[in-house]
């Protein structure tokens, strides 16, 4: 028997990254999946990829830091599977500029996809979660939210906000069987870090990290299956972090 | 297959509440459990439970303050099994619920020993166990009093918090040969030894306290080590998972 049998989960940013990584390994243990991505390309490549190996997906492209976009999101949705019982707030960007020069709309970008979208996703399914009295909502966030970030302060603030954000939630539907908690990835072999990184310094940063590498999305997607499934029922209010060590919580 | 192929988790304080329902569910995973415990009859018992014959299973007493003790334990399960992939470490308690002024030396001393040094001597033993083979992974156990304290309680709240401290210096010694230590750190659970702190109507009042309006069953906690112990958390170490209804969110 699957873990997640039965289940249908939104992942936002599922399209690449460690959204798709996760969104392939839920799959993998019985979930029917929502790729909910702004990129609707990315988002299609992912739906083709899980249909052809059986698994029930649906693409939707979505802005999260758009409400009316995310609610039709939801009700895509619904429509599709009938169902909602996990989300992966896992939508984020991460452009760089130091705090003196940073542009309004940038910081607005910023708080806007990171912490008002997953806001945004979460107000907009914990309607079904409490009808059914069963939930999972799962946040990432980043070390940069404990350690903050040279030239990325909006960044640094969203995810410390979604540790916030993780912690009141969980205890406004604690009593509701619904969970929420955090994943910190620490830096991540993705295209995001490649923003603002050379590959020479991005694989340089394995030696500051005890385990001594730097992490695949692959590392996350268990730690993501374990807070999704009946074995972290009393788990709610907690970020766990997956980084080799690099910061230890 | 003979035994050498069988992974192999040593559960200290096996024989306790939390530690019967960790030992099986590492069965159920696959590992020959071998349990360290004070009191070896019960530590037989779980085994029994589990149907778990000689050579599928051990149980060993000890004094797991005594570095001797430890040592022989270690020697045995290394002698008869050749590895060790499991380290728990759920040897303790808090013993004692008394203000400071009213806690003897040697009291406070005991807590601390029974927590913290159990913890040290175990992983010290099979530090060179896990490094020879290069895998393994330790849990040890915290507790929410680790992050928020509780009157009187000093001892345990500094043995436990002074886990965390050990485990994550141990998991940067332990991570250039492949090896993880975390932390398990179980909210209040509902086992014969905690609850029998309480009337039925202070059990009632101390589990609506937690945000999920209960306490967690040990099986709960086992399934936070399990998830610990396995190839799930490869790239976790250093880090403590609370699994407490919400009661602590650090």
């Amino acid at each position: 028997m699957n873990r997640l049998d039965g289940r249908v989960a939104i992942i936002t940013g599922a399209g690449q990254g460690i959204g798709k990584a996760i969104a392939l390994g839920m799959a993998r243990e019985g979930a029917a999946m929502v790729i909910a991505e702004i990129n609707g390309g990315n988002a299609q490549e992912v739906q083709s990829e899980l249909q052809e190996s059986g698994q029930r997906a649906l693409a939707v492209p979505t802005d999260v830091s758009r409400e009316e976009s995310v609610l039709a999101m939801v009700e895509r949705c619904l429509k599709e599977f009938g169902r909602i019982d996990i989300l992966v707030n896992n939508a984020g960007i991460y452009p760089v500029s130091p705090v003196e020069e940073m542009a309004e709309e940038e910081w607005n970008r910023v708080i806007g996809t990171n912490l008002i979208g997953t806001f945004l996703c979460s107000k907009a399914v914990v309607p079904r979660l409490l009808e059914q009295r069963w939930g999972r909502i799962i946040n990432m966030t980043s070390g940069r939210a404990f350690q903050g970030a040279k030239d990325g302060a909006h960044y640094a603030a969203s995810k410390a906000g979604i540790i916030g954000f993780t912690k009141a939630l969980a205890l406004e539907l604690a009593l509701c069987g619904v969970t929420v908690n955090a994943i910190c990835p620490g830096v991540t072999d993705t295209a995001q870090p490649r923003g603002h990184r050379t590959e020479e310094e991005l694989y340089g940063m394995a030696a500051r990290i005890p385990l001594g590498r730097i992490g695949q999305v692959d590392d996350l997607v268990g730690p993501a299956i374990f807070l999704a499934s009946d074995a972290a029922g009393f788990v709610t209010g907690q970020t766990v972090l997956v980084n080799g060590g690099a910061i230890m919580w | 297959m003979s035994s050498a192929d069988k992974k192999v988790a040593v559960v200290s304080g096996g024989a306790g509440g939390i530690g019967a329902a960790v030992v099986s569910r590492l069965a159920q995973a696959d590992f020959i459990p071998i349990i360290l415990d004070k009191d070896e009859a019960a530590g037989r018992e779980v085994l029994a439970e589990l149907g778990r014959q000689e050579g599928r299973g051990l149980c060993i007493a000890l004094d797991a303050t005594k570095k001797s003790d430890v040592q022989r334990a270690f020697d045995r399960v290394l002698a008869d099994y050749r590895r060790v992939d499991v380290l728990v470490n759920l040897a303790g308690g808090a013993l004692y619920a008394k203000l400071i002024q009213d806690f003897a030396l040697h009291e406070w001393r005991e807590v601390i020993d029974v927590n913290l040094k159990s913890t040290f001597l175990c992983c010290q033993a099979v530090f060179p166990i896990m490094k020879a083979r290069r895998q393994g992974a330790i849990i040890n156990t915290a507790s929410n009093y680790a992050v928020t304290g509780s009157a009187s309680r000093t001892a345990y709240s500094a043995a436990k918090a002074g886990i965390i401290a050990f485990t994550k210096s141990l998991a940067a010694e332990l991570a250039p040969y492949g090896v993880r230590a975390n932390v398990i750190a179980p909210g209040r659970t509902a086992t014969p030894r905690v609850m029998g702190n309480y009337d039925a109507a202070g059990w009632a009042a101390a589990s609506s306290q937690i945000p999920m309006g209960r306490t967690a069953e040990p099986a709960e906690i086992a399934e936070g080590v399990a998830f610990l112990a396995g190839d799930e958390s490869l790239y976790m170490t250093g880090q403590t998972l609370h699994v407490n209804g919400g009661m602590v969110m650090p």
